[in-house]
């Protein structure tokens, strides 16, 4: 039997040695291994020392890759930037009413809850940025091959995660056949990790959801029928946006026009040469190059000229917002819907304006 | 006058190498087979299990997603742990799993369930002792086992609004976790201190503090001691809940957004990691009671 002063001793070793390995893990390293050593592609702003706690998505998107290449970062050496990873859109919006964050992406119809009564009341954001209209990204799988259409579906059950773009995409693509969504279906709310295994036991018929849950329902011998491509011809568009607290925006001009060039400058990366920019929202999203690639084309990227004009920031997505908000109220998600005044207070075309035209 | 000499152990129980009470259980009944059988039987079992597992899914009864095999779990393990390039072929290398190791992820959890359980210990053992001793325990008992009572996921979401995204409201969580276990072992610890200790140290002139320090405290450390091992291992159990917003480094966020993925061989080998933490934990505190308190069970 080991004596007293020995078993001490290694108590002590123990505790020491614990000590010393907490000392290696640094709890601010940067969520991506620093990208090849990247400079700025113009000429850096070292004026700007603002602080910016910046909420990110798993999204194969523009961010992603602004992330990756540490862009805002090599083009803002002065600045403080964090990066904080949030699973949803909801998420997002409770960042920014703890104070947490700065700026934020996130789905239209999170931006459109952030906007309505009566989280407007807690969060003041503005939209300055889109992401991505999405397209095939998001999109109604069924599992029944006979089912060939939207109406089909009459008494299925269809799961969707509540309170996201593919939400509401279901719910108009469902309107717009002219269905109930309380009576002629049964619309369930599960999270995208949880419908392989409802799928598998034919708990559910359908699911109107992204990647990669998407592509493994297909992978399982799901059909397409519609996706939110469909949804946005039907002038029902829906959108990943890049948002930043109006007091952050006003207060920091600078810093929005820096990030906003990034941005732009990830857009084109990503129309000119897509097999570097999937390479980092590869390392961002921990998929495969290949099939970050093949995520391209589910979504549809505008470069800050495009963005600016009435189309999108410029007129349009006030209507797209307020038309949300329409549909959000009807679900319950919202208290009520301001006027399109209202939304276009949460819209901000300035920063795309001020890259466009510089 | 009388002669106490050690009594000579018999051939059988000089082959026990593991702590057992000595010669007053002489006589009973063998409880515990010797430490190498025990260690055999461990290893046995392990590798049964292994097989097992190995067989459904190389007979391909389940699929890759639900279950992957060993294999696929060792591969995520490893890969987890080193620097490799995102892709066969890519030249890009990236660091871990969100650029921490594994092992980095794991040591991030056990700091913030250190702090925790460490917070829960500074103040459960004293407001323990003021509960056990004063009409403080009749006013706040409710209060501690409603505590004890709540999961810990349905809070999560509150703590995150009052003290944010960052490590605090995950440490709050661990000490919310650990707090009630700690505090209500030492009140049942104080309840069970013997009054004629008390009284015979009292007789030799002892002031209240001497008593305490004497007599009180040494009494309900067993039980403030298995208080801290049960409240450790239910904060660990936590860890998860405590790490889903913002997880990243820390071994349950890194769970919890694998799973989101769909990696399930990166999920399996995050649980493993956890539950040998857990196991090995517990050794540690079990091995910390035969340090502090080797009079147990032998007084």
């Amino acid at each position: 039997m080991k004596s007293r002063p020995t078993r001490t001793a290694a108590a002590l070793a123990a505790v020491t040695l614990s000590m010393s390995l907490a000392g290696c893990v640094e709890s601010g390293r940067s969520s991506t291994t620093s990208a090849p050593d990247t400079d700025c592609p113009w000429k850096p702003d070292e004026s700007v020392t603002t602080e910016a706690r910046i909420a990110w998505q798993a999204v194969p998107n523009g961010d992603a890759v602004v992330k990756d290449l540490g862009l805002l970062e090599a083009c803002m050496p002065n600045a403080d930037i964090s990066w904080v990873q949030a699973a949803a859109g909801g998420d997002v919006v409770k960042y920014y009413g703890s104070d947490d964050v700065d700026l934020g992406l996130m789905g239209s119809a999170p931006a459109t809850i952030a906007s309505s009564e009566p989280v407007v009341e807690d969060v003041d954001l503005s939209v300055v940025w889109i992401h991505d209209v999405i397209g095939d990204a998001e999109s109604l799988i069924v599992k029944d091959p006979t089912i060939t259409d939207i109406s089909g579906l009459k008494g299925k059950k269809v799961a969707v995660p509540f309170s996201s773009t593919a939400h509401y995409s279901l719910l108009q693509a469902l309107a717009d056949a002219g269905m109930d969504a309380t009576r002629d279906v049964e619309v369930i709310n599960l999270e995208p990790e949880k419908m392989p295994g409802a799928w598998q036991g034919d708990q559910i018929d359908a699911a109107w959801v992204w990647d990669p849950v998407q592509s493994q329902l297909l992978e399982d011998g799901g059909e397409r029928i519609l996706s939110s491509a469909d949804t946005a011809e039907a002038g029902r568009p829906t959108f990943d946006v890049g948002t930043a607290s109006q007091e952050f925006a006003e207060g920091n001009p600078e810093f929005m026009t820096q990030w906003t060039k990034a941005q732009d400058y990830a857009v084109r990366m990503i129309k000119d040469d897509p097999a570097a920019a999937a390479e980092s929202v590869a390392v961002v999203l921990g998929i495969d190059p290949a099939d970050a690639e093949k995520q391209f084309g589910g979504l549809t990227f505008l470069t800050a000229e495009e963005q600016a004009g009435p189309d999108y920031l410029g007129g349009q997505l006030t209507e797209d917002l307020f038309t949300t908000a329409g549909f959000l109220l009807e679900q319950g998600e919202i208290e009520a819907v301001g006027t399109e005044s209202d939304y276009a207070d949460h819209v901000d075309p300035g920063p795309a304006k001020a890259a466009a035209n510089g | 006058m009388t002669q106490t000499t050690a009594p000579v152990r018999p051939q059988s129980d000089r082959n026990r190498t593991d702590t057992d009470p000595g010669p007053s259980s002489r006589g009973a009944r063998r409880l515990r087979p010797p430490r190498a059988r025990r260690l055999g039987m461990h290893v046995a079992s392990v590798a049964a299990l292994l097989l097992l597992w190995w067989l459904v899914t190389r007979a391909g009864l389940v699929r890759p997603l639900y279950l992957p095999s060993p294999g696929a779990v060792w591969d995520a393990f490893v890969r987890a742990n080193s620097d490799h390039p995102i892709a066969a072929g890519s030249d890009r290398i990236v660091r871990g799993e969100q650029n921490y190791y594994l092992w980095e992820h794991l040591v991030a959890s056990l700091q913030r369930i250190a702090i925790g359980v460490g917070a829960a210990v500074a103040v459960g053992i004293p407001l323990g002792l003021l509960m056990g001793t004063t009409w403080l325990g009749t006013l706040l008992e409710p209060y501690l086992n409603f505590l004890r009572s709540l999961p810990p996921l349905a809070y999560i979401g509150l703590l995150i609004v009052w003290f944010g995204i960052g490590d605090t409201s995950k440490i709050w969580l661990l000490f919310l976790a650990a707090f009630p276990p700690i505090a209500m072992s030492t009140i049942s610890g104080i309840r069970g201190v013997h009054q004629d200790q008390v009284n015979a140290v009292l007789s030799l002139g002892a002031s209240r503090r001497q008593v305490l320090t004497a007599v009180v405290l040494p009494a309900t450390l067993p039980e403030i001691l298995t208080g801290i091992r049960v409240a450790t291992g239910f904060a660990w159990t936590t860890v998860v809940a405590a790490e889903i917003a913002n997880g990243i480094p820390g071994i349950g966020g890194l769970a919890y957004l694998a799973g989101e993925q769909l990696q399930s061989a990166l999920v399996i080998a995050c649980i493993v990691v956890i539950g040998l933490a857990a196991i090995l934990l517990d050794l540690g505190l079990k091995n910390l009671e035969k340090v502090l308190v080797p009079w147990r069970g032998k007084a």
